[in-house]
């Protein structure tokens, strides 16, 4: 792999196409995804769930495969009106990671004794999810680059990496290998939606009110899958984790 | 379909491609691997490959375009999955044609000026046809027209290309390879997906065999107008080995690259790129035209 410079002597310009490039994500994922077909070690050994226990899971393993789906389906259409070809590039290797996310979750699905998982997850969908995805969708249809980093690489991927890291807490050893994959993942994206969106709301100050106005839209969909998600995994009541304040502080780092 | 597109999972690629056939190398070639010294001490010779590796980046761009505009409109997870990874490979392919100009001494700063400058417009015709079917999610004649049209010419494109390079520049040739064994597992998808959708859909032929007619139309119009603005910069390189006392022979289907006058090399690119047009339309059910002219 390519020798990369010290991020010190790089000017800003230098350092974004750096990190943005193919080079850089290839290096980076080498390291985990090195030996773990479908995102685990294959060695790993399934444990014993009852019905209840799996039932939750596989309902919890579908709407995570709307979500990467959602993300696959705005990272890709992003790319269009990308406003530089290091985010193109970058966007790309999103979408390559979200396409793996979601074969990874459908794989698992399968192992679970799913048959048919694309009825499946449209069985067991979430609608608040649903309308998320939408949403997301809207803005990149209408080539609107703040919104859709906004929704994408901000909400959706704080979302995901607040449900997912709580999640493989509590998960199988399977699922759990699974998620700390993906959450990598996410936490790369989270880097360029926050970089990017920062640098725009130092130029734009502006723009901070409307992605508020989004931001506030969003915010119950985002909370009402929380809800729900705690509920299929059997974490109700006080011993929840406040996933909630999680998203809110995730979010809260740009000054929403 | 289920079975034949496992062979197109992400999991594959990872295993085939990042971790096969591309581990260890930096920019699609071996680290530490240099351009022929003499392309900097002689400006046709440079500028020659400066012209070529610019229309690598148009036509890499406009594959990225289209096969991350395709993942929407994709009509099952799979072919989502698989159009995931063609997505990178072609933002991979945008990265390591981009990452040549600048070793061959274009400044990041003058870099859209040079594409500008050096871009084949007839290149971009070809481009907008495919884009405008992607625009409208058309997920039939966008595969038809990415997979199996465009990266079928360049699948050919960079196998000449690489029969040229691999005496005198083994870093273009090395990163050619990786290139062409991405086309490859692109066009098989492309051939393996469509067909069963053109079965399903057969009021979708004739507008494919149109798009056909009208990017290979655009197609042999670039190839005509980049192999005339080449041919002083291979004259010179074959001026430059004869003064050196070298000779050279780069075999492509059967015509000598180092020998071949440019109308010989047009021909035969043109001639094999027809006829593997030819051979993939009629596996998918589709009946070959003959290009529009541009």
């Amino acid at each position: 792999m390519a020798e990369w410079q010290d991020p010190h002597k790089l000017t800003e310009g230098e350092f974004l196409d750096q990190v943005h490039s193919f080079e850089f994500w290839f290096g980076t994922v080498e390291g985990y995804l090195h030996d773990r077909p479908y995102g685990f070690d294959a060695e790993t050994e399934e444990i014993e769930m009852d019905d209840r226990r799996k039932d939750g899971l596989i309902t919890t393993l579908c709407n995570y495969c709307i979500g990467e789906t959602a993300a696959l389906e705005a990272s890709s259409g992003m790319i269009a009106f990308a406003p530089d070809r290091a985010s193109k590039i970058f966007l790309s290797t999103q979408v390559a990671d979200e396409g793996r996310h979601l074969e990874v979750l459908l794989h698992r699905l399968s192992m679970l004794g799913v048959r048919d998982p694309e009825r499946e997850i449209e069985a067991r969908a979430n609608k608040s999810l649903l309308r998320f995805k939408e949403r997301l969708l809207e803005f990149v249809d209408s080539r609107d680059w703040e919104a859709a980093v906004f929704a994408q690489n901000v909400i959706l991927e704080s979302l995901e990496f607040t449900v997912f890291r709580t999640h493989a807490q509590n998960a199988d050893p399977i699922t759990k290998q699974i998620l700390q994959g993906i959450v990598i993942d996410e936490r790369r994206h989270m880097g360029f939606g926050e970089n990017d969106l920062g640098r725009r709301l130092i130029l734009a100050p502006h723009t901070h009110d409307r992605l508020d106005r989004i931001k506030r839209e969003l915010d119950s969909l985002v909370l009402t899958t929380f809800k729900q998600t705690l509920g299929e995994l059997g974490l109700e009541g006080d011993e929840a984790p406040d996933l909630a304040s999680d998203y809110l502080g995730a979010v809260a780092r740009l000054g929403f | 379909m289920t079975n034949f597109l496992s062979g197109y999972s992400i999991q594959k690629w990872l295993e085939s491609c990042p971790q096969g056939y591309l581990e260890d190398t930096v920019y699609g070639h071996e680290a530490g691997e240099k351009e022929p010294e003499g392309l900097f001490d002689n400006e046709l010779l440079r500028e020659g490959q400066i012209r070529s590796t610019c229309n690598l980046v148009l036509g890499e761009r406009a594959a990225l375009a289209a096969s991350s505009g395709l993942v929407n409109c994709a009509p099952d997870y799979k072919s989502k999955t698989f159009l995931a990874t063609q997505t990178l490979d072609e933002a991979r392919h945008v990265e390591i044609f981009t990452q040549r100009l600048f070793d061959l001494g274009v400044s990041p700063a003058d870099l859209e000026d040079t594409l500008n400058e050096f871009g084949n417009p007839h290149l971009v015709k070809f481009a907008e046809v495919l884009l405008e079917k992607v625009d409208k999610g058309d997920f039939v004649a966008g595969v038809v027209g990415q997979n199996i049209v465009l990266e079928g010419m360049a699948f050919s494109v960079f196998e000449m290309l690489h029969a040229g390079a691999q005496e005198d520049n083994p870093k273009f040739a090395h990163t050619l390879s990786g290139t062409i064994a991405d086309e490859r597992r692109h066009v098989g998808f492309g051939e393996n997906r469509i067909g069963a959708l053109i079965k399903q859909y057969p009021e979708k032929k004739a507008e494919c065999e149109r798009m056909q007619a009208e990017m290979s139309g655009h197609m042999l119009a670039t190839f005509a107008s980049a192999f005339k603005e080449g041919e002083a910069s291979n004259e010179e390189a074959r001026r430059l080995q004869k003064e050196q006392g070298k000779e050279s022979h780069a075999m492509y289907h059967g015509v000598d690259l180092a020998q071949a006058d440019t109308a010989e090399m047009e021909a035969v690119l043109a001639d094999t790129v027809l006829k593997e047009f030819k051979t993939r339309l009629g596996r998918i059910g589709l009946e070959y035209q003959s290009p529009i002219a541009a």
